[in-house]
């Protein structure tokens, strides 16, 4: 494929271009969901279930009903005819025997079983949100309330509390993959060094800024229905609602995602409120909005991670690894969310080699119900995970063997491979890398640190009370999201390509409109570069459209770090026509030869002459095709639909630096160094702002975030002033780098940014930690995150 | 939520049995109690005003003992639902006489509670229950001080 880098002026691209969708954020101009006001417009609020697992006895409305305001009460009774919220991914069981997917219903009907705090048993509809509030706690629920279980691991005990009646042993499905078990055991049992690692990964909120909010409402007198919804994939969510809970036609319903204000994959996702607004805006003839409140939204938006996991690494007496044998249990929650069963599967047993040339690699993963809210994508999904692992790992490694952890990973990274004029990698775990060059980023991370210096720093700092370490993680991940034939063999029942149609305007302005969803990313900057330099004319020429089914032909979202890689390259595709159909109105204009043209700087020009004819002009004419070429059609306008070849392979490495205090165990992140490979940059301001609140996220982790269930499994953290978010002050300033190395099989040469410091960061902190312990003489293994000052302590004092 | 404690109160184990005992004086001491009304043997209901760091509101409940062993102390359990979620604790309180004048009140027990009172902030609920005991217990003394005579 030819590199577009090559052949363009690139007066935009790579250029670090202030985002212009900023200007109505920043100026609280912004429009999201909950602010869109229709006529006649009502509002829900939902009647939930205090208790994790418990039996709806009975419901009385009575005193709910009567009270003014109030416009209709619906429960499990009024919508048990509509189907559950369907899961987009089937993975089953090793033996073969089909995943089980219980079905998730819109309303626990009287007589059925809430299976996580927050399951929701009525919608009230009232004429404000205070008189539906109001509302719904006058509803009188009678419970008989059930044990539960929250923690993965215990629910597959013996007696543990059923999730689900008809899955008594809380097993969604296993799964395995890699080499044969016996040749990994085989390698293990071969290794001079085996380092083991019992660890947790712990359970997260995504915790977006806008809560999410939905409107339905129904036209009765087109028959239409319009869903604005706080999504990160209309389309996708108008498949899902009208083909599988709704049953009502889809060319019958337009789904609009405005504004979102972030979504780190917990907006993916088909939620049942949103079936519910709109399905009840058809009941009442009018426009009914839900807006979750923070509390709601911490209980109910899909979480993140949740994995137990035993993981052991083989070394032969040089220090070449040999063997990793992974055994994982993974929590899905109480029921399975839209991508759920990929995330722990297809979006981490597969990222197990890592940097590395392991030559044996097994998982075993066990995924469990849990009478806890869904666990699904969170920014990075599946990847982060395998990264914990495998660095972890990799740094413990070379503390038990006395090796340098970043001369253990040079020997063992994988060597250089473009994907062009040698092939990508093959990997044990099925995947094939595109291109990678990983030395350099470990290299340039180690220039940065100072290494050598760092270590000299840090045995002076071991006489003192405060400890210093460093931690290291390098780290490969699959974005760009994804070859449909690929991943429809895996379990997909979606193909992940993505549309974009370039609509060149009579006047040579350009309405670009693409099936990615921009909620943070700043497509409406990057896309409008990438389209202005390939067209010749100024950004101010371009318009992004995006969020608005009605508007374009389809699209799969934004999720994966795909947009540009896939997204960017369907415009690619619409552009090429563009071009190409152009080039035939300008060859007839100029009275040459197609062949005669080039195209740059927004005009043909007959080679070797002054001859040309502009953007605008090719434009005019073909819409206005008085003088055109026989048996042309008019117009300039084309879509595209752009399958990926493969995944891009974006990696990069993060090096953390800690001090931990001795006498309290309070850790301070010192310093954050990522040098990141995410392929050709079209602005380098974005993908730093990606790289620093990914890196804030996966520092988050590490230090300060997690859910804590009680043993009623309700979540006893549930809000801001219980669950540790990161803040400014945590956090140094980080210290960005790149390298460059092409993605082979993707117009743009693009891989992805948007997962990467979320990926990478995590295990480096938690590492560094470690490193420093060890330097005080504490030989700790692993320190449960997040990494409190208290277990901290208790580390280094046990 | 784990509720253990105890105190040391200077009246002889007969007199904190009967304090324990008595609904009307129950209603004065226990911080936050309005009204507590006697519904069946050894069943009341409670209507509580109680402010719990950022959750406020009225609670209703209702009270039972079990395990009643004069002089040595009996089981409370108090189940309560309200708009903010519920909870449901079981208390077991043993009194113990140091001696003729002195009686030593323990309690242990476990909270549940669920909805928005389980997800805020276990915490900040476990640090007001903590003040509404040691509230409780000054209560007490006060009760005790202001006319022992009513309570030999």
């Amino acid at each position: 494929m030819t590199n577009f880098f090559k052949k363009m002026s690139n007066k935009f691209i790579g250029q670090s271009i202030k985002r212009v969708e900023d200007k109505r954020f920043i100026t609280g101009k912004g429009r999201y969901t909950d602010d869109i006001v229709l006529p006649g417009m009502l509002h829900a609020h939902f009647v939930r279930s205090p208790y994790a697992h418990a039996r709806v006895v009975s419901i009385d409305m009575t005193e709910a009903q009567a009270m003014p305001g109030v416009i209709a009460i619906y429960t499990g009774d009024d919508v048990k005819d509509l189907n559950g919220v369907p899961c987009g991914w089937q993975v089953n069981f090793r033996n073969g025997e089909t995943m089980r997917e219980p079905k998730h219903p819109m309303l626990i009907a009287t007589g059925d079983t809430a299976k996580h705090a927050g399951d929701p048993v009525a919608i009230v509809i009232a004429e404000s949100k205070a008189i539906a509030t109001d509302a719904a706690e006058s509803v009188q629920i009678e419970w008989d309330e059930l044990p539960a279980v929250a923690n993965p691991a215990e629910a597959l005990k013996p007696g543990a509390p059923k999730v689900h009646e008809q899955f008594p042993d809380n097993t969604a499905f296993d799964w395995s993959l890699g080499n044969p078990i016996e040749e990994v055991d085989a390698a293990m049992a071969a290794a001079a060094h085996v380092t083991t690692l019992e660890f947790v990964n712990q359970r997260v909120v995504p915790n977006a800024m806008e809560p999410r909010a939905y409107i339905g409402a129904y036209d009765e007198v087109s028959d239409k229905y319009t869903l604005y919804t706080s999504t990160q994939n209309p389309h996708l969510i108008r498949l899902l609602m009208c083909a599988f809970v709704l049953g009502i036609p889809e060319h019958k319903v337009r789904v609009v995602g405005p504004d979102v204000g972030g979504g780190f994959g917990s907006k993916i996702y088909h939620y049942t409120e949103e079936a519910l607004v709109t399905w009840a805006s058809k009941q009442l003839s009018q426009p009914v909005k839900w807006t979750s409140d923070r509390s709601e939204a911490f209980l109910l938006d899909a979480h993140g991670r949740d994995h137990v996991t035993k993981a052991e690494m083989g070394f032969d007496a040089d220090g070449n690894v040999m063997g990793l044998r992974i055994k994982t249990v993974a929590n899905m929650g109480a029921y399975l969310s839209t991508f759920a069963p990929a995330v722990p599967t297809y979006l981490h047993g597969t990222l197990l080699q890592g940097l590395y040339v392991t030559p044996k690699i097994n998982i075993d993963m066990t995924c469990v119900f849990t009478h806890t809210v869904a666990v699904d994508a969170y920014r990075g999904a599946g990847r982060p995970e395998a990264t914990y692992l495998l660095e972890r790992l990799m740094d413990l490694a070379a503390l038990e063997m006395g090796r340098d952890p970043a001369e253990l990973r040079f020997q063992n990274f994988i060597p250089k491979f473009d994907g062009v004029t040698e092939p990508g990698y093959q990997t044990q775990v099925a995947l094939q890398y595109d291109s990678g060059d990983y030395h350099p980023v470990l290299e340039r991370g180690l220039e940065m640190l100072g290494y050598a210096d760092f270590r000299a720093a840090q045995k002076e700092a071991a006489k003192t009370n405060k400890l210093l370490g460093v931690g290291f993680s390098t780290y490969v991940e699959a974005c760009g999201i994804a070859p449909s034939a690929v991943v429809g063999a895996l379990g997909a029942r979606a193909g992940l390509y993505e549309s974009a149609q370039v609509r060149v305007q009579p006047t040579g302005k350009v309405s670009v409109f693409t099936g990615s969803h921009s909620h943070g990313q700043g497509h409406e900057t990057t896309f409008v570069q990438v389209v202005a330099d390939k067209l010749g004319i100024p950004m101010e020429d371009v318009d992004l459209v995006h969020g608005d089914s009605d508007a374009l032909a389809f699209g799969m979202g934004t999720y994966g770090s795909r947009s540009l890689a896939v997204g960017g390259s369907a415009i690619i595709k619409s552009i090429d026509k563009v071009l190409e159909k152009g080039a035939k109105i300008a060859a007839h204009k100029l009275e040459c030869a197609e062949g005669d043209l080039e195209y740059a700087e927004g005009k043909w020009t007959v080679k070797g002459t002054d001859k040309s004819i502009g953007f605008g002009d090719v434009a005019l004419t073909a819409y206005v095709p008085h003088v055109y070429p026989a048996g042309l059609e008019p117009g300039l306008d084309f879509s595209s639909f752009y399958d990926p070849a493969n995944f891009t392979y974006p990696f990069g490495c993060h090096i953390a630096v800690v001090e931990v205090d001795r006498e309290t165990g309070k850790t301070t992140l010192k310093r954050m160094i990522a040098v990141d490979d995410v392929g050709n940059v079209i602005n380098p301001m974005i993908v730093d702002g990606q790289i620093h609140g990914g890196l804030a996220q996966g520092i988050g982790q590490a230090m300060f975030e997690g859910t804590i269930y009680d043993e009623n499994a309700q979540l006893t953290n549930g809000t801001y002033m219980d669950y540790c978010m990161p803040r400014a002050d945590d956090l140094p300033m980080f210290e960005t780098d790149r390298r460059t190395t092409p993605c082979p099989h993707n117009p743009l040469g693009v891989k992805g940014a948007g997962e990467a410091g979320a990926i990478g960061s995590t295990p480096s902190v938690v590492n560094a930690v470690i490193d420093a312990l060890w330097s005080g003489g504490h030989q700790v293994k692993d320190i449960l995150m997040p990494m409190t000052p208290e277990r901290v302590w208790r580390a280094m004092n046990n | 939520m784990d509720l253990t404690g105890s105190h040391t109160l200077n009246a002889p184990v007969a007199t904190v049995w009967a304090m324990l005992m008595d609904t009307d004086i129950l209603a004065r001491i226990v911080p936050g109690i309005t009204r507590l009304e006697k519904t069946a043997e050894n069943e009341y209901l409670a209507i509580a005003e109680i402010k719990l760091g950022p959750v406020s509101g009225a609670f209703t409940g209702t009270l039972s003992l079990s395990d009643i062993r004069q002089n040595e102390g009996y089981t409370l359990h108090v189940k309560q639902n309200s708009k903010i979620g519920n909870a449901d604790a079981t208390v077991s309180i043993a009194l113990n006489a140091l001696d003729d004048a002195q009686t030593e009140i323990s309690f242990n027990g476990n909270a549940r509670l669920s909805g928005l009172l389980a997800r805020t902030g276990q915490r900040v609920i476990s640090g007001v229950a903590t003040t509404l005991t040691k509230q409780f217990f000054a209560n007490f003394e006060q009760e005790l001080a202001t006319d022992p005579a009513t309570h030999s």
